[in-house]
C-alpha cells in the first residue's frame, strides 16, 4: 500500500470538498432532515427511545455521507475524465479511494456531531449519555466499520459506470439491518443474522451500550465482544474490498470499460 | 540492429470488442498490426477517426489489455500483469482536450495529486512541480484553478501532469486537436522539445503537417489495420504509381468529381473554397493524367487553373486510407 497515495486522496477530496458547495447539502442539510424525521417518528416517546432516534439519525447521516461521497468519487471521476490518468499511474485505485473514504468518514463525523447538536439545541431532546468518552470512542469505531462497508460497495463504480445502482440497492437495507432505524431485536430472524455480518450493527449496539444504563446488548455480548467484532468484520470487508478492487481492476482493463461514463 | 534499440515492438496485436448490436457480436479496433519504434524517436499514428489510433495508444499504455498478439515496451511484456505497475513508472500519456483534470483544483494541485500516485517524494515535488510549470509556461498561473483555465492552458497542463514521473515514453494522443493555430504551433514546438530531450513519443495525429513536422516514422491505420507505414517519403512513394491533380474552377464541380471517381478509379477528392473559387485535388493512377482529359470533364465550372502537382502527405493519406475515412 503507497500511503503516499492514501494521503493525496485525502487531500484531493478535502479540497474538493471545501471548494465545491455542493456538499453542502449532504453534510449540513441532510443531518438535520434526518433528525427531524426520526424524532417526528419518536415524537410520543421519552428515554432511551429518544437516543436511538438521534443514534439512528447520526448513523444515517454517517452513512449517507460514508456512500455517497467514496462511492461517487469514482464516478465523478469517470465523468471528468479522471479516472483514466488514476488507472493510468502505478498506484492502485484502492490506495487512493482508502484516502478519500478518510476524509469522507471526518466528514462523517462532523455530520454525527452536527445531528447531536442539532437534537438538543434545536429539538431539545434532554439527552444524557452514560459514558461520553466511552461513546465518542464507539461512535469513531462505527464510522470505521461504516466506511469499510462503504469501501466494497465502492468497488462497483470503479466495475461499472452503474454503480449508482449498487449503492442505492445498499443504502436503504444498511439504515435497517445496522440497527439504525429500529433495535436489531426487532427485526424478523432471518435477518437478524443478516445484521451480525455486519459492523455497523455492532458499533451501533456499542454506542448504545456506552449512552444507555443497562443497556442489553445484541446477542447478550460484552462491549469488548462488540469492539473485537467490529475490528474482525471491518478488517475482512476492507480485505474483500482490497481483493474485488484487484480483481476489479484487471476486468476493465480486460473489457475496455475503464474509461466509460 | 539490436531489441535494446527499441522502445516499442509490436506484433500482430489484435483488439476485439464485444458488441451485439445489428447483430454483430464483435468489433475488431484493432487488426493484426506490427510495427516498431526505435528509441528517442516521435512515432505518428495517423488515421481517421475509428481506425484503431487510440485502442493502439490504450494497449500500448496498459490501459487496455489486447485481445491477442504481442507488445513490448522498453523490454516489457504489456500483456504481463506482473510488468504493469512497473511500465507505468516509465510512461505516460496525454488524452488531452476538456476533461481529465480536478476543476476545482489549482493547476498545481493537480500535478501534486498526481505526483503522489507516482510516488515522488515531497522534497522533490515543488521543485519538479516548478520547472514543469515554467516548461509549459503556466508558472503564473499555477494557483488558479483549472476551471478558469482556457483549452489551450489545459493541454499545457495535461503536458505537464504527463511528465510528472519523467517518462521514457509519451503517448500523445491528439494533443493538437481543437487548438487555436497559434496555441497548436506552441505545442508542436514542446513536443519538439522533448524529444530532443531523449523521449520517445508515440503520436496520434489527424493533421498531416503535424505528422510531417514532426514524425520521424509514422503508420497509417484504417478500420484498424496498418495501410501505410515508413516515414513521410516512403508513404509518399507507397503511391508512386499515381498522380495528384490540382484544378481551380469557379463554380463548384460537383458532376465533375462524381464522374472522375467513377470513370478513373480516383481513390480521393478534397474540395476547398478559397477566395470563391473551388480548388478540387484528387490522386489517380498514373496512367490517367493527361490533362486534356480533365480540362473537358470541368469546362462546364469555368477552369482558372489545372495542373499536375507533387505528392503529398496529404494525398497519399488519402489513397491509402481510401473508403476508411469517415
Amino acid at each position: 500500500m503507497s500511503f503516499r497515495a492514501v494521503k493525496a486522496g485525502f487531500r484531493q477530496q478535502a479540497i474538493q470538498f471545501i471548494t465545491d458547495p455542493q456538499w453542502i447539502i449532504p453534510s449540513l442539510i441532510l443531518p438535520f432532515l434526518f433528525t427531524m424525521v426520526m424524532l417526528f417518528i419518536y415524537r410520543d416517546v421519552t428515554g432511551p427511545i429518544v437516543l436511538q432516534a438521534v443514534l439512528g439519525g447520526g448513523v444515517l447521516g454517517m452513512w449517507a455521507n460514508t456512500l455517497f461521497a467514496s462511492s461517487f468519487t469514482i464516478a465523478y471521476d469517470r465523468m471528468n475524465g479522471t479516472f483514466e490518468p488514476m488507472l493510468c499511474s502505478p498506484t492502485r485505485i484502492f490506495d487512493i479511494l482508502l484516502g478519500r473514504s478518510l476524509w469522507n468518514a471526518f466528514i462523517g463525523l462532523l455530520n454525527a456531531i452536527l445531528i447531536f447538536i442539532v437534537a438538543e439545541l434545536i429539538f431539545g431532546t434532554g439527552l444524557s449519555l452514560m459514558n461520553p468518552i466511552g461513546f465518542f470512542f464507539m461512535l469513531i469505531l462505527t464510522l470505521f466499520s461504516l466506511s469499510s462497508v462503504g469501501m466494497l460497495i465502492s468497488t462497483s463504480f470503479v466495475f461499472t459506470r452503474m454503480g449508482s445502482f449498487f449503492s442505492s440497492i445498499f443504502e436503504y437495507p444498511i439504515y435497517v439491518l445496522s440497527g439504525a432505524l429500529v433495535p436489531i431485536t426487532m427485526l424478523p430472524t432471518s435477518l437478524q443474522y443478516i445484521s451480525y455480518i455486519l459492523p455497523p450493527a455492532w458499533g451501533i449496539d456499542a454506542m448504545k451500550y456506552s449512552a444507555i444504563e443497562g443497556y442489553e446488548s445484541m446477542m447478550g455480548v460484552s462491549v469488548y465482544t462488540d469492539i473485537l467484532v467490529i475490528l474482525i468484520l471491518s478488517a475482512l470487508f476492507l480485505m474483500a474490498s482490497f481483493l474485488v478492487m484487484s480483481k476489479v481492476e484487471r476486468r476493465i482493463l480486460s473489457d475496455g470499460s475503464a474509461t466509460r461514463y | 540492429m539490436d531489441d535494446s534499440d527499441y522502445a516499442i515492438v509490436v506484433e500482430n496485436l489484435t483488439r476485439t470488442f464485444s458488441s451485439h448490436h445489428n447483430g454483430n457480436p464483435k468489433k475488431v479496433a484493432v487488426d493484426g498490426i506490427s510495427f516498431t519504434v526505435k528509441k528517442g524517436e516521435i512515432y505518428g499514428i495517423l488515421g481517421p477517426n475509428g481506425a484503431g489510433k487510440t485502442t493502439t495508444i490504450k494497449m500500448l499504455s496498459t490501459l487496455l489489455i489486447p485481445t491477442s498478439g504481442k507488445a513490448t515496451i522498453l523490454g516489457l511484456d504489456v500483456t504481463d500483469e506482473k510488468n504493469v505497475r512497473t511500465l507505468r513508472n516509465r510512461i505516460n500519456v496525454v488524452s488531452g482536450g476538456e476533461r481529465g483534470l480536478y476543476y476545482r483544483l489549482s493547476g498545481r494541485q493537480n500535478l501534486e495529486f498526481f505526483a503522489d500516485l507516482y510516488n515522488i517524494p515531497k522534497k522533490k515535488q515543488k521543485k519538479l512541480i516548478d520547472d514543469l510549470l515554467e516548461l509549459v509556461e503556466l508558472t503564473d498561473a499555477a494557483d488558479i484553478k483549472t476551471e478558469n483555465y482556457s483549452r489551450g492552458m489545459k493541454q499545457r497542463i495535461h503536458i505537464a501532469h504527463a511528465l510528472i514521473n519523467d517518462p521514457e515514453i509519451l503517448y500523445l494522443d491528439e494533443p493538437t486537436i481543437g487548438l487555436d493555430p497559434e496555441i497548436s504551433k506552441e505545442i508542436r514546438s514542446l513536443i519538439r522539445k522533448l524529444s530532443d530531450g531523449g523521449k520517445t513519443i508515440i503520436l496520434t495525429t489527424h493533421y498531416m503537417f503535424e505528422a510531417e513536422e514532426l514524425c520521424n516514422h509514422m503508420i497509417i491505420m484504417s478500420g484498424g489495420k496498418i495501410v501505410g507505414k515508413g516515414n513521410v517519403t516512403d508513404i509518399k512513394n507507397s503511391i508512386s504509381n499515381s498522380s495528384s491533380i490540382r484544378v481551380v474552377t469557379e463554380r463548384e464541380p460537383v458532376f465533375a468529381i462524381e464522374s472522375i471517381r467513377t470513370q478513373m478509379n480516383a481513390d480521393s477528392k478534397v474540395t476547398k473554397l478559397l477566395n470563391g473559387r473551388f480548388v478540387t485535388k484528387f490522386t489517380i493512377p498514373i496512367e490517367y493524367n493527361d490533362l486534356s482529359m480533365y480540362e473537358n470533364i470541368f469546362r462546364q465550372y469555368n477552369i482558372k487553373n489545372i495542373g499536375v502537382e507533387e505528392i503529398t502527405l496529404e494525398d497519399a493519406y488519402l489513397a491509402l486510407v481510401g473508403d476508411g475515412e469517415e
